[in-house]
């Protein structure tokens, strides 16, 4: 899976520490979705897509391959 | 204030067993290798956990949660591995120790080995996968 959430976050000048804030998590989690190494919870996607004036789908892109 | 109260209580274990060690090594008197090899384990352990309530602590100051979902996750996966290794251990220590040293173990010494074991196993599984990502 991959996201956009990089490109969202420097559109609002947010660092991963900001972000990771917002929604009430650590850092590092906001740095392994990113990477996409972690599966966010549905409820942190929502969050997460909140907090970036975004919809889930816009920030995560499932590869269906 | 859970988070709070979870390391306060964490450095207050913690630091019970560092005194329980330093008592036990200074009354020790010469400590054979069969005694220094648990010990270590047990001070591996200790300073894995110090590692965690130090990153917990750096957390909290930045105004993070100390634990999130991830690491929620990760702190099963952990235990799964420690539990899997404890039950190992518990067939493996007998069998390692009556064929490559021809020594049976007592019955505390298997205890002991699942416990060590399964502590660092469960510390070691933490740690990585807290840093590898999942």
């Amino acid at each position: 899976m991959k996201t956009r959430i990089k490109e969202l976050r420097a559109r609002y000048d947010l660092t991963q520490e900001d972000l990771a804030r917002k929604v009430g998590v650590r850092r590092e989690t906001i740095l392994f979705i990113e990477k996409g190494k972690y599966n966010p919870s549905l409820k942190l996607a929502y969050d997460i897509a909140k907090a970036l004036n975004a919809t889930i789908e816009e920030l995560f892109i499932f590869d269906e391959g | 204030m859970k988070d709070k109260l979870g390391i306060s209580v964490g450095i207050g274990i913690t630091a019970l067993a560092i005194v329980t060690i330093l008592f036990y090594i200074m009354n020790a008197g010469n400590l054979e290798l069969n005694e220094i090899l648990p010990l270590l384990i047990v001070l591996i352990l200790i300073v894995s956990t110090i590692y965690i309530l130090w990153d917990r602590i750096k957390n909290i100051k930045k105004g993070l949660p100390a634990q999130d979902e991830r690491l929620k996750i990760t702190n099963y996966k952990a235990c799964y591995y420690g539990f899997i290794a404890s039950i190992w251990s518990a067939v493996g220590a007998p069998l390692i120790s009556g064929i490559f040293f021809d020594y049976e173990l007592s019955g505390h010494h298997v205890t002991a080995a699942v416990v060590l074991f399964g502590g660092i196993t469960f510390m070691i599984s933490y740690i990585y996968l807290a840093w590898k990502g999942y």
